[in-house]
């Protein structure tokens, strides 16, 4: 699953939305705060010309009373007056002119001309507009509260901020569902490739279009040249193992001719006799692994499922010699040990951990059939050396013999322990080596209980 | 008297060996190279047993077992170089008794087919009735004979005799280790598909609707046995 690959173009999209966003929204706030700010104040210069030429017209009517003037000005609730007449001041409200109006604007209305600015106050934004009134020797002032406006703005930029961030979101949401949808493919060629190391040899890609129907028609040329090759690979071996069966059987019989006439023979020759016979029945095992080991890899289901108590199969498959010999350890006799399972595989498993424990442990010393909840445990058990942790897995592999201290070399073909891995895969159990108390090593076989 | 034996093999050396071998194991033993042979040796020349090898050139195995069973109740064991459901299954289909594979130990099969022929001459001696009757079946065992419905049916001697011991005791449910070991003389590893086999075959002479059995029933999971009149 190529998550990383998912994730930057999510990311890339987001961050894309991002930028596109922030942009938009700049550019639409000062847009919008730069018209509405010119609006304000044109309209706020506007009502303090008009009041100022109310206040002129009044003075020059020769009323000296100039609060009774303010009054009726007509004057909103977001702004106050201010007239100097003289030296007095007056005002709409008590406070005092000089510390509201900012100096810089009553200079240049002293001189006589009108001034405006906008500023910023710690109560809020203020719009000041002076007016000189030069016939009736008096200044006009009016400080307008720019507090509606900044709420107006601070709402828009809010209202754009959130935009973006639903576009951000939107971006990743799309980057994600887009990446999906671009990237299953791949996704598909990874779950392909997989199936094919997990032994689905027959998985192909469906058919694509572009540049992914390429990687996609290529993946299956590949899968069918490897099925191919495996497949002979896997025939090979089972017919070079058909074709040694037919030797194999004029020396084993041959040689059973000889045997009975053992008595005949000198005894140098009955000494080449039994070298004859120990290497032809070894012979004969390896080709019978071989030919076991290549119906695994060609597929071959051939099993003969049937319910089998692992105590009865274990008795069956140990000789008279091996049973003298070693402690048979079957607490959980009965149905309670019964598996469902190939016969003969499973009694190859026994017959070759047996001979593994022969060959390399100096006998099985204990073999037993324990239950273990909703699995039966089959133990074959040595006193040997032990297989030491870091082969504990590799003495599963083909021709894996002689590693560590299991080195003596008695003639096995190291073939043993795999098709017991093999078996065991296929009765979907598990195997495995661990430490017996008392030293040696313990092959552990664990598999499903079936119905009875 | 020497049970006599033909070998079927085109393998030249594996026919000398077999020859020897069984030789020795006071067999009076014959060859052929291939199934036309074969089956003209047989029709000049009566076998207790045969062992026809699976791969012959012209007509093969399976063939030769057939026209030899058409022939004759003989004691077929077909010899195969491979284990594979589909030839082992076909050659009994085909008519054979048992099979071995190669390679295989002489002495095991020459022992095993000499105590066969001779159980197979005594069935329903002191130990079994006369006659037993299951449904429309009469297993005459002391004469060696069936009939159904009072018809006698031909029955190979491995036919007869398995169901002869399921008939001797009718509900009892046999398993298939325990026919394995009476009609073949396998211990617990025999292959249960012999059993398979053979109960198909016989069914197809003895039922009236070989799909649906009357007589000689399967017990799922167990294994067979012959319905109580």
């Amino acid at each position: 699953m190529p998550v990383g690959l998912r994730r930057r173009v999510t990311v890339a999209f987001a961050f894309g939305a991002l930028l596109v966003a922030t942009l938009l929204s700049t550019i639409t706030y000062e847009l919008a705060r730069t018209y509405l700010l010119r609006q304000r104040e044109s309209s706020a210069k506007r009502q303090a010309f008009v009041n100022a030429g109310f206040v002129r017209d009044r003075l020059q009517q020769g009323r000296v009373e100039v609060a009774p003037v303010l009054e009726s000005l007509a004057t909103a609730a977001d702004s106050e007056s201010f007239v100097r007449f003289g030296d007095a001041w007056y005002g709409t409200t008590l406070r005092d002119a000089a510390e509201v109006l900012p100096a810089d604007i009553r200079a240049v209305v002293e001189g006589g001309s009108a001034a405006s600015r906008r500023y910023r106050t710690s109560a809020g934004p203020r719009f000041t507009v002076g007016v000189p009134v030069a016939q009736a020797q008096a200044q006009y002032f009016e400080v307008f509260t720019l507090d509606e406006l900044d709420r107006t703005l601070r709402v828009l930029a809010g209202s754009l901020l959130a935009a973006a961030l639903v576009a951000v979101i939107g971006g990743a949401g799309i980057g994600h569902w887009v990446s999906g949808r671009v990237l299953q493919p791949l996704d598909d060629i990874a779950r392909a490739a997989a199936g094919i190391a997990g032994g689905r040899l027959e998985t192909r890609l469906p058919d694509a279009e572009g540049e992914l129907g390429l990687v996609a028609s290529s993946f299956n040329t590949m899968a069918t040249a490897l099925e191919r090759r495996i497949t002979r690979d896997a025939r090979f071996a089972s017919d070079v193992s058909h074709e040694l069966r037919s030797p194999l059987t004029t020396l084993a019989t041959s040689l059973s001719v000889l045997e009975s006439r053992r008595a005949e023979l000198s005894p140098r020759s009955q000494r080449a006799l039994d070298l004859l016979g120990a290497e032809v029945t070894r012979f004969q095992v390896l080709v019978e692994d071989l030919l076991e080991i290549s119906r695994h890899d060609a597929g071959v289901t051939d099993a003969d499922m049937a319910p089998i108590t692992l105590d009865a199969l274990v008795l069956h498959s140990l000789a008279p010699h091996e049973l003298e010999r070693l402690t048979l350890d079957l607490s959980d006799a009965g149905d309670g040990t019964t598996v469902v399972g190939d016969k003969r595989r499973l009694q190859r498993v026994v017959r070759n951990l047996v001979d593994n424990a022969e060959q390399y442990g100096g006998g099985a010393v204990r073999v037993g059939v324990v239950r273990d909840g909703d699995h039966v445990r089959l133990e074959v058990d040595d006193a040997g050396p032990g297989v030491p942790p870091a082969h504990r897995e590799r003495i599963f592999d083909r021709f894996a013999r002689g590693l560590g201290s299991r080195s003596a070399d008695n003639g096995g073909a190291g073939l043993g322990l795999s098709l017991v891995a093999e078996h065991v895969r296929m009765h979907d159990g598990a195997v495995w080596v661990e430490d017996r108390a008392g030293g040696g090593a313990r092959f552990v076989v664990r598999l499903p209980v079936g119905d009875p | 008297m020497a049970l006599t034996l033909l070998v079927v093999d085109d393998d030249d050396r594996i026919r000398t060996s077999l020859v020897l071998a069984f030789e020795d194991e006071g067999y009076t033993t014959r060859a052929a190279a291939t199934g036309e042979e074969a089956v003209a040796m047989f029709e000049r020349d009566h076998a207790d047993v045969v062992l026809v090898d699976l791969m012959l050139p012209g007509m093969d195995g399976f063939e030769c077992v057939r026209r030899l069973r058409q022939a004759s109740d003989t004691h077929i064991v077909v010899v195969s170089a491979r284990t594979d459901t589909y030839d082992v299954v076909a050659a009994l289909e085909a008519g054979a008794d048992d099979y071995v594979t190669k390679p295989f130990v002489v002495k095991e099969i020459a022992a095993r087919i000499r105590a066969l022929l001779r159980r197979s001459r005594m069935v329903g001696s002191e130990t079994q009735p006369a006659a037993l009757v299951a449904g429309d079946v009469e297993v005459r065992a002391d004469e060696g004979v069936v009939l159904v419905r009072g018809t006698p049916v031909h029955l190979t001697r491995t036919e007869f005799q398995l169901l002869a011991e399921m008939a001797a005791a009718p509900g009892r449910v046999f398993s298939r280790e325990v026919l394995l070991e009476r009609v073949w003389g396998y211990g617990y590893f025999g292959d249960g598909r012999l059993v398979d086999v053979h109960v198909r075959r016989l069914r197809t002479k003895i039922e009236h609707d070989p799909a649906n059995p009357a007589t000689v029933l399967t017990v799922r999971g167990l294994g067979y046995k012959v319905q109580p009149a």
